[in-house]
């Protein structure tokens, strides 16, 4: 896999050539987007935090890897944490920061001592005076939204907050922060020496009904039926698209890239495809995503807190065969609010799985 | 200035302000939970949603910050119809007995309701079953009835620094509740009730003494009450008297004919409070006692100063007592003594703007004094029980010799009031002069902290004066460290002072607040006597009972003792 090809700080040597402007502007004509699940351009994240008037600015690197079926991050902290590292000190030296911190996510938390070593291996070989520490996260998905994992590490509640202000503007302590997540900073090394690179290799995160379930590096616009062909899936009838976007949705020609995905209100995210087979009923996969986020839902803001409970107690209605066509109505009704109102993220997507299981795969969801 | 269009009206706006506050200039009250000018934003409730043109999503209009063009709409279908499911959503998870509640009618959550015009919840109702915490003796904390609006921890966190609530567990079993799954009696509580007042619901309420104060009205015990220097500027407007009119005369006629043999002015302990506090603090300057000298007349505060600060702070707050204690202490011996009854026979109502009074009449050095407190709100309710048309009562005087009052006493209600009482005597005191020149503008207002360097009688004499919590602990922590320049401090636990009071009625606008000082400030400047020294009938309880100020017998009926009080 290109991802895990280590670069041995050569990129954090050519950055310190070249200064923090060209550098910038190398990930700018690369086209590196963020991975950790909305595509942000990386480059416009650094100028922009760079840009922010301060004497301190802060990075965190996201390791709260926590989407539904998403463990690419996992894979990249085991194989290659030095570009992880690198990545940060890269980042670290073009926007003029002396602290950073590693989110990792709680059930990672055997792979602290390793990171430690590896840091304090970086550390000493760059001569870096850089403070880096991790901080292990709890256990809620929550801390995986950059607002929440600014509460986490100010010792808060772990609670999301509105932006703007952006992290970039004000982030942790107030002070203008950039995050960025483990992929996303395992290939700022590599877009910044590899001359072949580009924005389009991906990780992958594959698992459900598959034989061979793992993470593959795939480029975007693959066709999903090539995909499910390399993975094993046998009688594919749906993906679900696990990461923050959640829809459930399968066509064998479907071509994987956002553009073309966003047509069909589909969300790539951080790349994660759960294959569900045609033994199985969609409805008893809503139930367990609802599950998820009624457990997730971090209990803030009013329609994600009270609406999810809701949202599974009306799926478990249409499954004990109770439910009328106007409990379809609600659910359909309540998931949009939920969208159309909630705070953050979470709630902003967490009913996406219901809505587009509703239109196209109908004849799971029988009421009276 | 940029300007923006809401529901098409072209309106002014500050570059930075959010969306509720221009549609709230602009004559519309866009209906929130959260939100509350005072406090940090969070956009947690999502009622205040308004759609934006352009915006794919409905925008919480608490923290969306207006831009120039930007085209608002507050009452859309869409806007209106998610208003509508997400208060039925809140409600299918309340408790919804609502004619059982004490809020009934004063509830937020029941207006909006009203207001959205909602008969039904389409939701499976969620029952709670979570146990009324009781263990307060000022607050109740009833979490089957919270929305999660969080502006009860705020108020506590970030605003009083007491940290005694704080939300516990995830998502749907999210609740408000002390640390280590204490109660609110074993909580860091310093019972001042911002907490109550901030609460749109009835999850947090005042421990109610109504039932008691009714049977002791039916006992055969003599009833005195006395009313707080506040409450003439607030019971109104529990009656639907504007904001900022003083009904005191109604207030004694109320209390009279609901059986209450005498009425007192706890404004006449104020003046005995500020008689006592003025001698201390002259003896403090003169004999290099221990400065700054703190003013102690607000429970909540010294429950504060007991828990967090004592080692450090004891000897600089003044061992006045409150003018309540002051007057239940001088009711219970001087008056009981002149009517010839044994102080076990008279029952005695304090009527206060404060939950935290509620704890202080429970503290060991005031036991057998004041026998029930009463907050505003509360005495409110009793009248509208026992029927009396409050709106039309006449005019009535307090009664002799406890209800006669200086308009230094009358100030006592808000921030800087004790300050600015307590210098009009020292300043008289330590020029031996008449002084005319008494109003002290400097310490008035709604800042948080006021200082003042004042020149009497050729000393410098720098006072500062601080409501909230929050404000005080830096003062207190530069006391701590030694380096406070003060000589003299006002601490009042709740914004605004007592008219801001725990007990008072809601909702704690700054607008509201500031009438309410204004009617202070009116009834002290219509007074004859301003001064608390020239009080004709506290002179003469001196002459009569009590010696000399900070006498031994004084010290023992009007001054207190402190100690270290435990949080955790």
């Amino acid at each position: 896999m290109k991802t895990l090809q280590k670069t041995y700080l050569k990129a954090w040597k050519k950055a310190n050539k070249l200064g923090p402007e060209k550098t910038i502007k190398i990930l700018k004509k690369k086209g590196l987007t963020g991975r950790g699940g909305a595509d942000f351009p990386t480059w416009l994240k650094w100028e922009l935090t760079r840009k922010t008037k301060s004497k301190e600015r802060i990075i965190i690197c996201n390791a709260d890897e926590g989407e539904p079926g998403t463990f690419k991050d996992k894979l990249i902290l085991e194989k290659n944490p030095e570009n992880v590292i690198e990545g940060i000190l890269i980042a670290a030296y073009c926007i003029d920061s002396k602290e950073a911190y590693i989110y990792l996510r709680g059930e990672y938390a055997y792979l602290k001592d390793k990171l430690r070593k590896t840091i304090k291996k970086i550390l000493k070989a760059t001569k870096s005076d850089l403070y880096l520490e991790i901080i292990e996260g709890a256990g809620a998905y929550i801390c995986g939204d950059e607002t929440a994992i600014i509460s986490s590490i100010e010792n808060k509640r772990g609670y999301p907050n509105f932006k703007p202000p952006y992290p970039s503007q004000k982030g942790l302590y107030n002070k203008p922060t950039l995050i960025n997540n483990v992929e996303t900073l395992a290939n700022v090394p590599l877009a910044l020496i590899n001359k072949d690179w580009n924005n389009h290799s991906r990780l992958f995160s594959i698992s459900g009904d598959v034989l061979r379930p793992g993470v593959y590096e795939l480029k975007i616009g693959t066709r999903l039926e090539k995909i499910a062909k390399k993975v094993q899936a046998k009688n594919p009838k749906a993906v679900y698209f696990g990461a923050s976007g959640g829809c459930i949705y399968y066509e064998p020609n479907l071509i994987i890239d956002q553009k073309n995905l966003c047509k069909k209100n589909v969300m790539l995210g951080t790349c994660s495809l759960i294959f569900v087979n045609k033994k199985r009923n969609i409805l008893d996969i809503a139930i367990n995503i609802a599950q998820f986020f009624t457990h997730e839902s971090c209990g803030k803001c009013t329609p994600c807190r009270e609406g999810n409970i809701h949202i599974l107690n009306l799926l478990e209605r249409i499954k004990s065969k109770k439910a009328t066509e106007k409990d379809l109505q609600l659910l359909e009704k309540l998931s949009i609010i939920i969208k159309d109102t909630s705070l953050c993220g979470l709630g902003q997507t967490c009913t996406n799985h219901i809505l587009t299981a509703i239109r196209h795969f109908k004849e799971d969801f029988q009421v009276k | 200035m940029i300007k923006l269009r809401i529901n098409g009206k072209e309106v002014e706006a500050e570059e930075g302000e959010y969306i509720i506050d221009v549609a709230k200039r602009n004559g519309i009250d866009i209906p929130h939970f959260c939100y509350n000018e005072r406090l940090e934003r969070i956009g947690a409730c999502r009622l205040c949603v308004v759609e934006v043109k352009g915006m794919p999503r409905l925008q919480a209009s608490c923290s969306t910050q207006v831009k120039e063009h930007m085209e608002i709409y507050t009452h859309t279908p869409r806007v209106l119809e998610a208003r509508r499911v997400n208060m039925q959503l809140l409600l299918a998870n309340h408790d919804l007995y609502c004619t059982l509640c004490k809020e009934n009618l004063l509830c937020k959550l029941q207006r909006y309701a009203s207001e959205l015009m909602i008969e039904d919840t389409p939701f499976e109702i969620l029952h709670r079953y979570d146990e009324i915490d009781n263990s307060s003796v000022s607050i109740r904390r009833d979490n089957n009835k919270c929305i999660l609006c969080e502006q009860c921890v705020r108020i506590c966190n970030d605003v009083q620094t007491v940290y005694a609530i704080g939300l516990v567990n995830r998502g749907i079993n999210t609740r408000v509740k002390p640390s280590f799954e204490h109660t609110m009696k074993e909580s860091a509580c310093i019972n001042c009730g911002q907490c109550v007042v901030a609460c749109p619901t009835g999850a947090l309420t005042e421990k109610s003494d109504i039932q008691g104060v009714i049977d002791a009205l039916n006992s055969n015990k003599y009833l005195i009450a006395q009313t707080a220097p506040s409450i003439r500027a607030t019971l109104g407007e529990c009656f639907g008297i504007p904001a900022g009119t003083p009904v005191t005369g109604k207030m004694v006629s109320a209390l009279k004919q609901i059986g209450f043999d005498k009425v007192f002015d706890t404004n006449f302990g104020a003046d005995i409070c500020i008689i006592e506090e003025a001698t201390e603090f002259i003896k403090r300057i003169k004999q290099k006692g221990t400065l700054p000298m703190i003013t102690t007349c607000c429970p909540a505060w010294i429950k504060f100063g007991e828990q967090f600060y004592y080692e450090e702070l004891n000897k600089n707050m003044s061992t006045c007592r409150s003018p309540q204690a002051i007057l239940a202490s001088l009711v219970k011996t001087y008056y009981a003594k002149k009517i010839n009854k044994n102080p076990e026979d008279i029952i005695l109502v304090d009527i206060m703007p404060c939950t935290a009074k509620k704890y202080e009449i429970l503290r060991p050095e005031f036991k057998g004094e004041a026998d029930f407190v009463l907050t505003t709100v509360e005495l409110a309710k009793l009248l509208k029980q026992l029927n009396v048309d409050f709106v039309n009562l006449p005019h009535t005087e307090f009664d002799d010799p406890l209800g006669f009052s200086t308009g230094a006493g009358d100030i006592f209600g808000h921030t800087g009031g004790v300050m600015e009482a307590a210098l009009r005597t020292v300043a008289d005191w330590l020029s031996g002069e008449d002084l005319k020149e008494i109003d002290y503008k400097e310490i008035r207002g709604m800042e948080e902290v006021k200082e003042a360097e004042i020149d009497i009688a050729g000393m410098s004499i720098r006072i500062c004066v601080v409501h909230t919590m929050g404000a005080a602990r830096k003062l207190l922590e530069q006391i701590k460290a030694g380096k406070s320049p003060y000589h003299f401090i006002e601490i009042m636990a709740c914004y605004g002072g007592c008219i801001g009071g725990g007990g008072q009625p809601p909702p704690h606008n700054k607008e509201r607040l500031a009438k309410r000082i204004k009617a202070l400030i009116n009834v002290d400047e219509r007074k004859k006597i301003r001064k608390s020294h020239k009080n004709p009938a506290a002179l003469k309880i001196y002459a009569e009972y009590l010696g000399e100020p900070g006498s031994k017998k004084a010290h023992r009926l009007l001054h207190t003792t402190y100690s270290k009080k435990s949080y955790v």
